[in-house]
C-alpha cells in the first residue's frame, strides 16, 4: 500500500461509510485493523504469517492436550 | 499438521498441476485475517492432470485423514478417479483436494472465477473473493457466516483503495 493508501484504509475501518459492507464487518465484530495490516503485505508474506501462526497454534493445541 | 503453503504451491506447480488454491488458505492470499490449518485445493479431474498430482503428491505419503490406520489406501490415478472429493494427511501436512466445490461447480468453474497471485517468484491460481463467498455460502455453516462479513468487508475494502 503507498502511504495515500493506508491513510485512506485507516479513515475507511475507523468511520466506515454508512450502509457499506465495511460498515457491516465491523459492526459484526470483525478486527478491520488485522485487514489492513494484511493488505500491506506482500501475498507470501500474508502466507508465511499464516504458516506462523497456525503452527504456533498447533503447537499450543498439542501442549495443551498433553496436558490435560 | 498445518502444510506451508508456499511448499505445496511450489510442488504442485513443478509438477505443472492443474489446480486453484480454494478455502481458508486462499482468503489469506487475499488479506484475511483468518487462521487456517489445511490447504484446500479444486483440481482439474482430466486424466493426464490427475497423473501429475498423483506424482506430485505421492511421495508424501497421503492417506485418509481421519480414517483407521489399518484401512487400505491407495493414493493414485486409479483411486482418484473412482472419488472426487479427499480429505488428506500428507507428509507436507493436511491437505483436501476436491474435484468439485460447492456454490461453485468442477474445476472448469473454478477456474473461470479464480485469479493469479503472484507468491514471490512463482504464480499461484487462487479462488476470487466472489468465488470464495459463493462457496462459503453454499457450505451454509456456521463458522462461515464471520467469514462471509469479513469477504465482503475486504472486498469493498480493497475496491475502494483501487486494489485488484
Amino acid at each position: 500500500m503507498t502511504p495515500k493508501q493506508r491513510k485512506l484504509a485507516y479513515e475507511l475501518i475507523t468511520n466506515p461509510p454508512p450502509g457499506s459492507d465495511i460498515a457491516a464487518a465491523k459492526d459484526y465484530g470483525i478486527d478491520l485493523t488485522l485487514l489492513v495490516e494484511n493488505l500491506d503485505l506482500t501475498v507470501v508474506e500474508r502466507l508465511r504469517k499464516l504458516y506462523s501462526v497456525a503452527t504456533f497454534l498447533e503447537k499450543m493445541r498439542k501442549s495443551s492436550s498433553i496436558g490435560r | 499438521m498445518t502444510p506451508n503453503s508456499e511448499e505445496c504451491i511450489n510442488i504442485l506447480n513443478q509438477a505443472e498441476v492443474e489446480y486453484v488454491v480454494i478455502g481458508g488458505v486462499a482468503l489469506v492470499a487475499h488479506g484475511s485475517a483468518r487462521a487456517t490449518f489445511d490447504l484446500d485445493v479444486c483440481y482439474q479431474r482430466s486424466k493426464d492432470n490427475i497423473e501429475k498430482l498423483c506424482r506430485a503428491l505421492g511421495p508424501f505419503h497421503p492417506r485418509l485423514r481421519g480414517a483407521p490406520l489399518d484401512l487400505p489406501f491407495r493414493f493414485d490415478p486409479k483411486t482418484v478417479t473412482a472419488g472426487l472429493n479427499f480429505t488428506l494427511a500428507t507428509d507436507l501436512g493436511d491437505f483436501d483436494l476436491l474435484g468439485e466445490v460447492a456454490g461453485l461447480g468442477f474445476y472448469d468453474a473454478v477456474y473461470k472465477s479464480s485469479q493469479i497471485k503472484k507468491v514471490e517468484n512463482i504464480e499461484c491460481r487462487v479462488l476470487s473473493l466472489d468465488g470464495l463467498y459463493k462457496a462459503k455460502s453454499a457450505a451454509g455453516r456456521d463458522k462461515d457466516r464471520e467469514a462471509l462479513k469479513e469477504i465482503k468487508g475486504l472486498k469493498e475494502l480493497k475496491e475502494r483503495l483501487g486494489e485488484e
